[in-house]
């Protein structure tokens, strides 16, 4: 029965399979991409789709409106350079600890914003978000401030570095799907549309909701720390708003609350600005016209415009049946 | 025996008295009608009953237990489940989903779930709209949606808030007819309701409030004829 595809278990795999396709393209893609720069652009650009993909799991599927991703991204990042520069921790041990460092801040973010909605809780993100970057700038004999930190590399081959992302983006991703279509993500989901009828069905919202807290600043914390890496040098820039309003930007263009939206809103965003990076400033105009378009027009962005028309014909159906 | 009593249960908003030295007992098996004129406190009551809100004074007692204070969620588990007067579905997932979605939220595995959703849609007319997101639904078929929800796994004691309110006749029977069957398999429920005539259909007992008191309760017809009831509820022209 054709209506069955709006079935959310239905809806994800699609999604889920479209995302694989993508990351089965980022996975070929160095069969023809070999310049070490363009490699380059594609690892970050990967790095933001880690962070939207985080981003998504707390806006997109959980509802929970946060302007701290990039503030957990450098938070992630820190960790493991920390560790090195002050104790010479390994990679092995920092890395991990950057995953469970922010995904314990998240949760006790989580638990602290839990009665906030809306405005409220987007504001109290922010400002968490300010408070670690200033932290860590004026933090100069911890953390070295604006100078930044360098940060020892996993590796020296950029295609080493470009498959590690690739790899790390189809393990979350996939996770993200055996999430979705568990109980917790139907949960997630519940919350989103309505946390009262959630809790009255008897639904944990608070275990819930920082438990999306935290895995959504785990997948950031990952993506931070391994762009440390990366990129040897962090700097409390990773955390700057700006940067959350790109990863927002991404999830909205690509496709709020999917699994393929964030990933190609990700990759779209960064390639794109990057062909625009000789224009200036015109590239965040550009992007910013973007996102009121497909916030007023195309809510459901890219994928969902994609996905909708796979169910086109359910409005006709509901018309019908009323 | 007594499901759901409370003793003393009071709640100010500000200097008003919402609700005020409520004593209410729920027997099991029974149909309670709770009426009463708007701003008499019904809804408040029902919110302390079902956790939303923290009573000032007094208890809440279910099957025994003291729980007062105790959140919708821990109510939920113990068998005490609320409907409410705007309804709460979650829009952006088909009518089968919420259903499936609520039977995952009290216990049940995912294969039991899905057999009870689609026992329930079809009990409750809602088959042929079952793979529609239920934002897209009918407010009358939201409601029924909602009935699901708070039956794919049957609770011990249901609190309806205005279920009948602003639905169309057929729904109404359909609501009516489930309601008794379910009441005939020995389920429980307290229903708000401004429909006199429903409430006289079906309710063995009715209570009223008014300022936030209970001012009568007993048998359904009873209460109607009190002359309390009528001067502050029907208004002293009306009658039943």
């Amino acid at each position: 029965m054709s209506d069955a595809r709006n079935l959310w278990s239905h809806r994800l795999a699609v999604d889920f399979r479209a995302a694989l396709v993508v990351v089965a393209v980022l996975a070929a893609a160095p069969i023809v991409v070999t310049s070490p720069y363009t490699l380059g652009i594609l690892i970050v650009s990967m790095y933001f789709a880690l962070l939207a993909m985080g981003w998504n799991l707390l806006a997109g599927f959980a509802g929970q409106f946060s302007l701290a991703p990039a503030a957990f991204a450098m938070l992630g990042a820190y960790v493991p350079g920390l560790l090195d520069y002050h104790w010479h921790v390994s990679l092995a041990v920092g890395i991990p600890a950057g995953i469970v460092g922010t995904a314990i801040v998240g949760w006790l973010l989580g638990r602290v914003v839990l009665r906030l909605r809306g405005p409220y809780l987007a504001l109290t993100t922010l400002s968490f978000a300010e408070i670690a970057r200033v932290v860590i700038s004026n933090s100069y004999d911890f953390t070295r401030g604006a100078q930044g930190l360098n940060v020892p590399t996993l590796m020296q081959s950029r295609v080493g570095y470009y498959y590690l992302f690739v790899a790390v983006v189809l393990v979350v991703l996939a996770g993200l799907f055996f999430v979705m279509r568990s109980a917790i993500g139907r949960f997630w989901l519940a919350i989103r549309d309505d946390e009262t009828g959630a809790e009255s069905r008897g639904i944990d919202v608070v275990r819930y909701k920082t438990l999306a807290f935290a895995l959504s600043c785990a997948i950031c914390g990952l993506a931070g720390a391994l762009y440390g890496t990366f990129s040897q040098l962090v700097s409390p820039e990773l955390g700057l708003l700006l940067q959350t309003g790109i990863v927002i930007a991404m999830v909205v263009i690509g496709g709020i609350g999917t699994l393929t939206g964030p990933l190609v809103g990700a990759l779209l965003v960064y390639l794109a600005s990057e062909w625009m990076r000789g224009l200036g400033n015109v590239q965040m105009i550009v992007f910013s016209a973007l996102v009121i378009i497909f916030a007023r027009f195309f809510r459901e962005g890219l994928w969902g415009l994609v996905a909708r028309r796979r169910v086109r014909a359910l409005p006709r159906a509901a018309a019908g049946a009323r | 025996m007594t499901l759901l009593r409370t003793e003393g249960l009071a709640k100010h908003f500000g200097g008003v008295a919402a609700v005020d030295d409520l004593a209410l007992a729920v027997e099991e098996g029974e149909i309670l009608g709770l009426i009463g004129p708007n701003g008499s406190g019904k809804t408040t009551a029902l919110n302390m009953l079902s956790g939303f809100l923290v009573p000032d004074r007094g208890s809440v007692w279910f099957a025994d237990e003291n729980v007062t204070g105790k959140k919708p969620v821990a109510l939920a588990r113990r068998g005490l489940l609320r409907m409410f007067q705007t309804t709460r579905v979650f829009v952006r997932i088909s009518a089968f989903d919420n259903l499936l979605t609520a039977g995952l939220a009290r216990g049940l595995d995912e294969a039991e779930a899905r057999e009870r959703a689609r026992v329930l849609l079809e009990e409750l007319t809602l088959t042929p709209v079952m793979y529609l997101d239920a934002g897209q639904l009918s407010g009358g078929q939201r409601k029924l949606l909602e009935f699901g929800m708070c039956f794919i796994a049957p609770p011990r004691l249901a609190l309806l808030d205005e279920p009948f309110a602003a639905v169309h006749p057929v729904m109404r029977e359909t609501m009516a007819r489930f309601i008794r069957r379910r009441n005939e398999e020995g389920h429980t429920f307290l229903v708000v309701s401004h429909d006199m005539p429903i409430v006289v259909e079906l309710c063995d007992r009715a209570a009223c409030m008014n300022a936030g008191r209970l001012i009568a309760i007993g048998a359904t017809r009873d209460v109607l004829q009190d002359p309390v009831v009528i001067e502050a509820y029907l208004g002293s022209e009306s009658h039943v």
